[in-house]
């Protein structure tokens, strides 16, 4: 199982398309983001825009890494046929599962850390405990969304995922927080979208200290996502 | 029945439908250790679908599918069974060596990689990306992929399609010499001549029900062999002009099939399928008949599939009729 999941993390991190849209992508738009507030500038709240952006570009990528990482491939190659020759083998079914969550989470650390180190050079200033605390925050939270990306694959068509995918992504990031901080009339809803859950794990550097609610609702979204996944998969199996 | 060791696969009345489609009706089947079997069928027969069944990745909805004597998965978490897919896609953005080491390595009974990649005759391909071979090249990486390991069975679905005629020589030394070692293969095709020149037995699958098992030879017997051909001209006497009587063709030793055509004039074309040409052609003349142009042909085992399937629809319209 172990071999699965290098070959599964060697070829994820050797397709050019991935290094595009899940660091390059989120790391542009991080440089965007802090020349157009200007270096002293603040979104809501007086947080600085390039500490804000720095979490939701981070967290962007995540998203982005794990969910084209799992959905995209997963259905492709329920199509393609490789998960029936993968069945053929004495790997347990859970494995190749496994393989595509363990992948998404190495390659979710490209995505964080170039977003990091863009952030550092432009002056955001944590201690090293913050730094640590806040990479491994969001690096936990992409579960969550690795787990939908899992969900997501076997439940759409290859020729219908991309857009599924796009149409989650964008609208859990519009309302999410990613681009723009949630104005207070919407974040009452806002606290039932993962993706502004995921945002918030990082108030502890903004001053706020632990969000308790973001934890216990990415909780309960990874237990329904990874309920779901299991179902679907489960499905898929019998139907071959 | 007992399941002794006797038996690699048995399926014991198999069905299996799809929404109103019965893909695999009724199938009893046995295979035995070290046969080579060939499986036949229109498209659409069940060919796919019962090799689904036979591998586990399919539950048939009444019967039982064994191998080993156990559960299709226990057989293939046992290393036992080594298969070939139709539509077995590959990973995409990793190597050659790469996705045949991963089925080495995930086997319980796995070669090494250099061993498959030869047998596979693909040692030349092992640093090319697998999104940039051929369809043929695919097929010889899938082909690896099954034996990666030392199965006892390998099973394969149409494993040729997309090769050239080369490769296809040298895909069944290699399918032979697996073979030879004492494996059991079980191959589903439609080049005919591949079943003729490789499988020791033949089964013929048509609407999901097997209706001929046996080797090449018995099938082709089964199918009546040989063609006589030849023509009755009027003026060669009575029986081949006014007293001309089918019935009397129809009961040479051998006829499986009759097919007579007579021109504006009178001249009559005579085709016999027979199961015994030598006897049947000698009656012939003991009949009285002067047949011209005569002319004993073998016939392929194609065109004794196509009897055997053309026979079945008959026979089942035949039913309705009746019905």
């Amino acid at each position: 199982m172990t071999t699965l999941v290098r070959l599964e993390i060697l070829r994820t991190l050797r397709n050019k398309r991935y290094l595009m849209f899940t660091v390059l992508y989120p790391a542009l738009l991080y440089v965007f983001f802090i020349s157009a507030y200007g270096n002293g500038g603040t979104v809501a709240n007086g947080v600085a825009a390039k500490s804000y952006f720095m979490v939701s570009m981070a967290t962007f990528g995540a998203v982005g890494a794990v969910l084209t990482g799992s959905a995209q491939r997963i259905s492709l190659e329920r199509k393609s046929g490789w998960t029936r020759q993968l069945r053929l083998t004495a790997l347990p079914g859970r494995a190749y599962t496994l393989g595509k969550i363990a992948a998404c989470a190495v390659t979710t650390l490209p995505a964080i850390a170039v977003v990091f180190a863009i952030g550092a050079i432009e002056g955001v200033d944590l201690p090293a405990v913050q730094w640590l605390g806040l990479a491994a925050a969001l690096w936990l939270g992409s579960f969550v969304f690795a787990a939908l990306g899992v969900a997501l694959g076997y439940a759409a068509e290859p020729d219908a995922v991309q857009p599924v995918v796009m149409i989650v992504y964008m609208l859990m990031a519009l309302f999410g927080g990613t681009w723009f901080p949630v104005s207070d009339s919407l974040r009452t809803y806002a606290r039932f979208n993962p993706v502004y859950d995921y945002n918030q794990l990082a108030s502890f550097v903004h001053g706020g200290g632990v969000a308790g609610f973001p934890i216990a609702a990415l909780a309960a979204f990874l237990v329904l996502f990874t309920a779901a996944a299991a179902h679907l998969y489960r499905k898929d199996a019998r139907r071959a | 029945m007992t399941t002794g060791t006797g038996e690699v696969a048995a399926f014991r009345n198999v069905s299996k439908s799809y929404g109103r489609v019965k893909a695999v009706n009724g199938l009893d089947l046995v295979l035995r250790p070290g046969e080579t079997v060939a499986l036949l069928g229109p498209n659409g027969a069940g060919k796919s679908s019962s090799l689904d069944l036979l591998l586990g990745l399919r539950e048939p909805d009444s019967g039982t599918v064994e191998l080993f004597g156990g559960s299709p998965r226990a057989a293939i978490t046992a290393g036992r069974v080594g298969a070939m897919l139709q539509s077995g896609g590959l990973m995409s953005d990793v190597k050659v060596r790469e996705i045949v080491e991963l089925a080495c390595r995930v086997h319980p009974r796995g070669h090494g990689v250099d061993r498959v990649l030869a047998t596979a005759g693909i040692t030349e391909l092992a640093d090319r990306r697998v999104d940039k071979l051929s369809g043929g090249q695919e097929q010889r990486v899938r082909f690896a992929l099954a034996v990666a390991g030392a199965n006892d069975l390998i099973v394969l679905d149409e494993p040729t399609t997309g090769m050239d005629v080369s490769v296809r020589r040298q895909f069944w030394e290699a399918m032979r010499a697996q073979a030879d070692a004492g494996r059991t293969v079980l191959f589903a095709t439609h080049y005919l001549e591949e079943a003729d020149s490789v499988a020791d037995r033949v089964l013929v699958l048509h609407k999901g029900r097997l209706i001929a098992d046996g080797s090449s030879a018995e099938i082709k017997a089964r199918a009546g062999a040989r063609r006589i051909g030849f023509e009755l001209h009027p003026a060669d006497g009575a029986a081949s002009g006014p007293d001309f009587d089918e019935a009397v063709l129809r009961a040479l030793p051998g006829t499986v099939g009759l097919d007579v055509s007579t021109r504006a004039d009178g001249v009559r074309t005579v085709r016999i399928r027979s199961a015994d040409a030598d006897a049947g052609v000698a009656a012939l003349y003991a009949a009285g008949y002067y047949p011209r142009g005569l002319e004993v042909t073998s016939l392929g085992l194609e065109q004794a599939f196509l009897t055997i399937t053309g026979e079945q629809d008959r026979t089942e319209s035949e039913e309705e009729y009746v019905r």
